[in-house]
């Protein structure tokens, strides 16, 4: 890898004495998509701000390609944003949006029909010059802000939640896309998001972020196989998060029983954290070999079942294509690589049991969440 | 549904008959008519005469307006820009002097301006030279802008804290500084407030007549005096009075349609300002 072409050294910045980001440090390398991933408030949103221009920081260093940019204003950065609003020009049709930032730079008439017609049909929106933003539909709304952002040839896009506005069908298709113009173009993308499976989906490199800090740069698969703390287990996908005890090398002691596993380095008989993904774990008959249980709830989730499990108090989440009923007793079996180890951390404890489990809830948080988001915005 | 909405209209379509429709069309037969009741087109030609006071109110509301639209604009951004609690603290004070009587305002200025009036006397005191400033067109002028100028902030600034702060920040993501971002988007962004503003304070400051009573003397009568006249005064001509207001009255339509032309423009063409 060579150097990074944005790089964040100690960035601290709060907001009305409220700490938001506290000696934060990333490093970006040329043509990558990378995603901040964390719940809303962690501070994705003002690492990307801070990048823009838009938000100064209290101490630290911004540089681009090496150079100091910290106090450079966004008008001068070679960096361009897509707001999570698309923040379009009301008083301009699609053309003049387009071409707002290469007129502003100077370049001729001639050039700037070019590279907007060049735009226009990379984000399949031929035919549309002419029209007024405001008339256009979300996601029409979303290309407009795209070309223009790219019509000025960034080394860098920064795009802060922008499929959030959009609908499900329409974001899926905006991410395939998105993907696909960041591999055609080779711009580096920052992407910041609070979706989880469009992180995964989309990224080379996914930061996860909880309360201002990293908690895991990884590749996605890394990032959903092996989670450094019980956070990131939990935030990305679903997760049974047990307190265990690494006996040795290999083996791992929790829900009452000894497993063999593939971790080592952690010593001998240290507390850790046991993350198994409900995917990972086989429903099988009960038999004094395996962790048993009784069903306590089940949804069906159209590709598996989503079966609750009390084991001795602690609900498990187990996905599975088997359906069983409430009430049933079941065994619960797991090879070596469904097991992975963590360290504890501040986060041990605060996740992982489904026993206040329910759907309605989740979707509660969702709603919420997206409220928040909202807000923050505003601010 | 559609008949409820009808019922529920219909005094306000007998309030607007009676004392609009009604009204518009006694000046129309005033102005076509002589003292008889005869049809005539003498009226409207002797508007002509008139053409200096037309001229002149033209002028000073006009001007009234640009001095209005200069010193409204920066304050009205300025207030856009504040805190919310500063906001309304701040648009209160613009109303205020609204909430006084408009002949008690004026006639403030009054004895501000006259010969003898506060200002000239604090000037005497520090040893300077006395001004004249009473019956003057700038004062008038200044009446005008004093009374009108709530009128042109508080549109302005309705559409200014409409802009999305993310519109202002993707302009200087694309690479606007200061200067371009008000030139290219906050400017084009508040051409409605400006034309609202520009309407409100225009049109009564054209058809004013106290002012110029009260600040302007014998000197700087408008056309707001010249009907006053024609009605209330030693003139005593309603039907010439109805022609200066028809004549008037078509100006003003003339000059709303002019503006609004350029709102169009401005919105249908998508035109760049350089």
């Amino acid at each position: 890898m060579g150097d990074p072409i944005i790089s964040l050294k100690d960035i601290a910045v709060s907001f009305d004495g409220e700490q938001v980001l506290k000696s934060f440090n990333l490093e970006i390398q040329d043509g990558e998509f990378v995603t901040l991933l964390g719940p809303s408030g962690c501070g994705k949103t003002t690492v990307l701000r801070t990048i823009g221009g838009f938000v100064t920081p209290d101490g630290g260093e911004v540089f681009f390609n090496g150079k100091r940019i910290t106090s450079l204003p966004p008008h001068k950065r070679e960096v361009n944003t897509i707001f999570q609003k698309y923040a379009l020009f009301p008083h301009l049709n699609v053309y003049d949006n387009i071409a707002f930032g290469m007129r502003l730079k100077g370049k001729s008439e001639k050039e700037v029909k070019k590279t907007v017609h060049e735009m226009l049909a990379m984000v399949n929106l031929t035919g549309f010059s002419h029209r007024g933003v405001v008339q256009l539909s979300g996601g029409q709304q979303q290309r407009v802000a795209i070309a223009r952002a790219l019509a000025n040839d960034p080394k860098v896009l920064l795009l802060d939640e922008p499929l959030g506005a959009l609908d499900l069908k329409l974001r899926k298709d905006m991410q395939v896309e998105l993907k696909k113009i960041q591999q055609q173009t080779g711009i580096t993308f920052l992407f910041v998001t609070h979706d989880q499976e469009e992180a995964l989906s989309m990224s080379d490199t996914v930061v996860v972020m909880d309360k201002g800090e990293i908690q895991q740069i990884g590749t996605p698969t890394d990032i959903y196989n092996e989670p450094q703390n019980a956070f990131v287990a939990d935030f990305i996908g679903e997760s049974n998060i047990l307190d265990g005890m690494m006996l040795e090398d290999y083996w791992v002691k929790f829900a009452g029983r000894k497993f063999r596993c593939l971790d080592s380095g952690f010593g001998r008989n240290v507390p850790v954290d046991v993350v198994i993904r409900p995917e990972d774990i086989d429903v099988t008959e009960p038999d004094s070999t395996l962790i048993t249980g009784e069903v306590t709830g089940v949804t069906f989730k159209g590709v598996h079942y989503e079966i609750i499990v009390d084991v001795n108090g602690f609900k498990w989440m187990i996905q599975s294509t088997d359906c069983r009923e409430v009430g049933d007793r079941i065994g619960l079996s797991l090879g070596p690589d469904d097991i992975h180890v963590m360290a504890k951390s501040e986060y041990s404890g605060t996740f992982g049991d489904y026993s206040t489990f329910s759907d309605e809830m989740e979707e509660d948080i969702n709603a919420s969440e997206e409220a928040e988001q909202e807000e923050e915005h505003e601010i | 549904m559609k008949s409820n909405s009808k019922a529920l209209s219909a005094p306000y379509t007998v309030w607007m008959v009676i004392f609009i429709v009604v009204p518009m069309l006694l000046v129309g037969y005033f102005a076509f008519t002589d003292k008889s009741g005869q049809f005539t087109l003498e009226n409207l030609l002797s508007v002509g005469q008139y053409s200096n006071v037309f001229l002149r109110s033209i002028w000073l509301g006009a001007l009234a307006t640009v001095l209005s639209l200069l010193l409204g604009y920066p304050l009205a951004y300025i207030i856009a820009r504040m805190s919310e609690k500063q906001q309304s603290v701040m648009v209160m004070l613009t109303m205020l002097p609204m909430w006084m009587n408009f002949l008690l305002r004026t006639y403030a200025w009054m004895s501000l301006l006259e010969d003898n009036g506060l200002i000239n006397s604090a000037l005497s005191a520090l040893g300077l030279p006395k001004a004249h400033m009473i019956n003057t067109a700038g004062a008038v002028v200044l009446g005008m802008v004093y009374n009108y100028i709530p009128y042109m902030i508080l549109p302005l600034y309705s559409v200014l804290t409409k802009i999305d702060p993310s519109v202002i920040e993707a302009a200087q993501d694309l690479g606007a500084n200061d200067r371009k971002v008000f030139l290219r988007v906050v400017l084009p962004m508040s051409m409605p407030g400006m034309i609202s503003g520009v309407t409100m304070v225009f049109v009564p400051a054209v058809s004013t007549f106290i002012i110029s009573k009260m600040l302007g003397g014998g000197g700087n009568l408008l056309i707001g005096d010249l009907i006053d006249m024609q009605f209330l005064g030693s003139a005593y001509n309603p039907n010439l009075g109805s022609a200066i207001s028809l004549v008037l009255m078509v100006i003003i339509l003339i000059c709303m349609g002019i503006m609004n032309q350029f709102d169009d423009g401005e919105n249908v063409g998508g035109g760049v300002l350089p």
